[in-house]
């Protein structure tokens, strides 16, 4: 239960910590679980089909044109990615700025989300370029790029993993027991989350501004000059919706490690999120109808697209808030995980309309993605839910923390 | 017949460069030093025969495969440049017959996929060609994303893809030459020279023969003003333009965010940071009351 | 030879390419184009939001109906519900000891305060063969970042720690008087100490002013330190719901050690 079995033993010095490390790499639990077996072969195709994209070129795996140069692996991996990973940056506000201890025990698992999420979904997008040698370019200094807005947005995601990597590592100072580094880690917490709050405000919007330059590329309904502080707030809800729908599943998943008490207020935590993605989808819902009035899109409603537009935001935007008013006041918690779910499908329906659907949304030949294109996808997600899942065995990320650190 | 026709249109060339005329506007050469302005290629449609001698000009000298004999310019058909050709001739039908027009990239003055390059890859040189450079490029085709009318094209098919674009054959205009579609046109349909003069030089045509062309000089403001011009004797929708291309520079789409990240950056730390402060203060008060 | 229609564009739909063409009208300068023709209707949207936001936000933070709330909590509070077995002492603190034939007693706490608290964590951290004196710190008690005091109620050698807490709390809850004991002393001062405690009869009378004396003290401190929550606590009839303190903050626990407890 406590950490105090696998803990380092510190007296013996170095050599300790690689058998403690060798020790740690071996698999806990059964091999064969239903998502152990569908996850295994999924990632092996996943694998040959990176190792095909890269000796013959992009479009030997993609559906890419030159009219559609970005497609799945952008629209969905990375820009829906990030901004289901959003709920690092709102929990680590409620908790660290806003000082509400009620939201304390999903912290860390939900900055290990974000975290992982970064990674994995950056290293997505190194599959995606064309020449991923170069990617040093814009760091190391001799091409920076500053007008572009994916030079900010590629310096941003760098940057906030190194945050989230410092506002998680407490935990893994416990894992190896060094205490003085744990509480030298711990004091720059505080210094983190502010400065990883501020990177997601501009990161979310990024993403979102990154598509400003293609005008007439996008459909008027979803292309306005507010697409970064849609994205942005759209990415609230997005975050604490993810941190619902994961929590829900690793609490059940991971439940021995959970304490009682935990446990017991986590039905607590969901509904206080509930609250607050009543509200964001409240403010985001004018904000959508005040980008429509502005963009004078009337005459667009009464199309194909107008309609698939009024879907998503009456169906995907309107209906979950009311869900998640309703489940809020009679404090239903299998309903705002309803809420929760249709809110996630909402948010991948308007990533994917502003990157893919609504991208030359008039071609001859619209895009869309090849089977290739989906494995890969899969690929990607599996194996971070695999190291998600090892982390969660082993650090003390759901599980109490030993006893020398509770007293912080 | 392939080598034939080759030899042909460069004796043309040749011949044409040899009498001088029309193709590069004043002797002035490409001016080193500061006070540089743009060049630019005056492209005119009336004198356009579709001989494609430009596509095979370009083809030869960057290294890219003949242009396709099968592939010529029909009514009906839109033939887009694509990573084996920078620039293509298409033929549109029209009230004032067939008109033919080139299409490579337009070289604006302050080009989208320029500003979009994180690498800076793409990048506006003070002489006016925008140029991509291999060395600096990720392949993350950001420029194709931005480009308002979709020029660069990207090699799919290849595991060290280029990006493929017209340069204005900026190695040749450096040292003073023509840009080589410019040096190969029989028809003097383009003319090479400061875009100021271009501009000039196209003004004068349209006020002398009215009735020959369209009174527009397309890219004269044209996502900001481009370096490559065009005139036409028909409206420009009818020749395949894309007129909805906005009168003011791309970059200027995305300035107003990347204005405000700084201000952001220097504007939330400190409201975090207070709002951090308040929170605790009130927590610690109310601990305090209750020892 | 007369206007032919175009056909130009075969790659671009033309409904497409003709929509997008009346959207991006451009500015020429020769004919009036308004370019804040919408800034009316958005600042009506914009007073519109800020109206609705108020009977939303009203509607959210109405104070949520027991009936509603506690839904899956089926009891009340009421001193039928507490178990009271004959030949315990209780005392302050709502601890109960009972001295064995052996010669030791058994220390717990009784059900009235588990039922108060709800689902806690006990920490008995002394050791056996320590002494304590009446009132000297046992063991402490949380929820959640909660906390409250337990001190002795009598003086003696502590013999035996109930280690079967730790691992199985639940019987803490489950048999309070039997295996859920915290520990064992061996009095010193048997008669002196639990003088002040209550048994037998008594102990069932007691238990009912208890409760009493904790709804008053509930309503006090309710309203001086989260007014919302009173409506949370008690239902129509004036009764406690089970484990009231459980959803209460951390001042209120404070009060309860201070104010109830050590009375």
């Amino acid at each position: 239960m406590s950490n105090s079995d696998i803990a380092l033993n510190r007296e013996n010095g170095r050599k300790s910590i690689w058998n403690f490390l060798a020790s740690e790499l071996k698999p806990k639990g059964e091999i064969f679980t239903p998502f152990n077996i569908i996850s295994i072969p999924v990632i092996i195709l996943g694998i040959i089909l990176i190792v095909i994209r890269f000796a013959k070129g992009l479009g030997a795996v993609t559906n890419l044109t030159q009219e559609v140069p970005w497609g799945l692996w952008i629209g969905f991996d990375v820009v829906t990615g990030v901004a289901f990973a959003g709920g690092a940056y709102v929990i680590t506000f409620l908790v660290y700025i806003l000082n509400m201890k009620q939201y304390q025990s999903i912290v860390r698992v939900t900055v290990l989300n974000g975290f992982l999420a970064y990674v994995f979904y950056a290293g997505a997008l190194l599959l995606d370029l064309g020449k991923p040698w170069n990617v040093v370019n814009p760091i190391i200094g001799n091409s920076f790029g500053v007008s572009s807005v994916l030079f900010l947005v590629a310096w941003h995601f760098l940057l906030y993993m190194l945050a989230q990597l410092i506002e998680f590592s407490p935990a893994i100072a416990e894992w190896i027991g060094a205490r003085r580094a744990r509480r030298i880690l711990s004091a720059m917490t505080i210094g983190a989350v502010i400065f990883g709050i501020t990177l997601s405000t501009l990161h979310q919007s990024g993403l979102g501004a990154l598509y400003l330059m293609a005008r007439e590329k996008i459909h008027p309904l979803w292309y306005s000059e507010f697409i970064p502080i849609l994205f942005f707030v759209s990415s609230i809800f997005a975050g604490l919706s993810m941190v619902i729908f994961e929590g829900s599943i690793s609490y059940k998943v991971f439940s021995n490690q959970i304490s009682d008490k935990d446990h017991r207020s986590h039905h607590d935590i969901i509904h206080g999120l509930a609250k607050i993605c009543t509200i964001t989808l409240y403010v985001y819902f004018f904000l959508q109808v005040l980008t429509f009035v502005h963009g004078k899109n009337w005459e667009y409603l009464n199309t194909r697209m107008g309609h698939w537009y009024l879907v998503e935001i009456f169906g995907f935007v309107l209906l979950p808030m009311i869900l998640f008013f309703y489940s809020y006041r009679k404090y239903n918690i299998l309903l705002v995980k309803v809420a929760s779910i249709i809110t996630m499908i909402g948010i991948i329906i308007n990533r994917l309309n502003v990157t893919v659907i609504g991208f030359k949304w008039d071609a001859v030949n619209h895009y869309y993605p090849t089977w290739k294109e989906i494995v890969v996808t899969l690929t990607v997600i599996f194996i971070e839910i695999w190291i998600f899942r090892w982390v969660i065995n082993r650090l003390p990320v759901l599980r109490e923390s030993p006893s020398w650190a509770k007293s912080h | 017949m392939n080598i034939n026709r080759r030899n042909f249109l460069k004796a043309l060339g040749i011949t044409g460069v040899a009498m001088g005329t029309g193709k590069k506007l004043n002797a002035a050469s490409v001016k080193k030093g500061s006070d540089k302005e743009f060049y630019g290629i005056l492209y005119d449609s009336t004198r356009c025969a579709g001989c494609q001698g430009c596509e095979w000009e370009c083809a030869l000298e960057h290294g890219l495969p003949d242009p396709d004999l099968e592939d010529i310019p029909e009514v009906g058909k839109k033939r887009e440049t694509n990573e084996n050709r920078r620039s293509v001739i298409n033929v549109y039908s029209t009230s004032k017959g067939d008109v033919y027009v080139k299409n490579q990239c337009m070289h604006c003055n302050q080009p989208a996929c320029a500003a979009a390059c994180l690498t800076q890859a793409m990048h506006k040189t003070e002489e006016g060609p925008v140029i991509w450079r291999d060395e600096k490029c990720m392949g993350c085709r950001y420029c194709m994303v931005s480009c308002p009318y979709d020029v660069p094209k990207f090699e799919y098919f290849s595991s060290n893809p280029n990006i493929q674009k017209c340069d204005m054959c900026w190695d040749r205009v450096k040292e003073g030459k023509l840009p080589a579609c410019v040096e190969g046109c029989p028809a003097e349909a383009l003319t090479f020279g400061l875009r100021r003069d271009l501009l000039a030089e196209a003004r004068r045509r349209i006020n002398e023969n009215p009735d020959l062309y369209y009174n527009h000089i397309y890219g004269e403001h044209e996502a900001g003003g481009t370096g490559f011009l065009y005139l036409s004797p028909v409206p420009f929708e009818a020749i395949g333009f894309n007129t909805s291309v906005m009168n003011k520079p791309y970059p200027e789409l995305t300035k107003g965010f990347l204005y405000s990240v700084p201000s952001i950056f220097v504007l939330w730390p400190a409201i975090l940071l207070g709002i951090h402060k308040a929170t605790s203060n009130k927590n610690n008060q109310a601990e305090e009351e209750n020892e | 030879m007369g206007n032919k229609p175009f056909t130009g564009f075969t790659r671009i739909s033309i409904m497409g390419k003709k929509s997008l063409t009346k959207k991006y009208i451009k500015m020429d300068e020769f004919s009036y184009t308004n370019i804040f023709d919408t800034k009316g209707i958005e600042y009506l949207i914009v007073i519109g939001f800020l109206i609705l936001i108020i009977p939303f936000w009203r509607a959210l933070n109405k104070p949520v109906k027991v009936k509603a709330r506690y839904k899956e909590v089926l009891g009340v509070l009421t001193p039928e519900v507490l178990r009271i077995p004959q030949g315990l002492h209780y005392c302050k603190n709502h601890l109960w000891t009972h001295l064995k034939k052996s010669g030791n007693a058994h220390v717990g706490l009784n059900d009235l305060f588990l039922h108060i608290t709800g689902e806690i964590e006990l920490i008995n951290f002394r050791n056996p063969g320590e002494r304590v004196r009446k009132g000297d710190l046992i063991a402490k008690v949380s929820q959640g970042g909660k906390e409250l005091r337990i001190p002795s109620p009598i003086s003696g050698e502590i013999t035996d720690v109930n280690f079967q807490l730790r691992k199985t709390p639940n019987i803490l809850n489950e048999d309070p008087y039997g295996k859920g004991w915290i520990y064992i002393i061996k009095p010193h001062d048997w008669n002196n100490d639990t003088h002040n405690c209550v048994t037998s009869e008594k102990a069932r009378e007691w238990s009912e002013n208890e409760l009493q004396r904790f709804k008053d003290f509930v309503a006090i401190a309710l309203k001086k330190h989260s007014p919302e929550s009173t409506m949370l606590v008690l239902q129509e009839g004036g009764e406690l719901i089970k484990y009231p303190l459980a959803g209460m903050p951390a001042e209120v626990w404070k009060e309860f050690q201070e104010c109830f407890l050590s009375h």
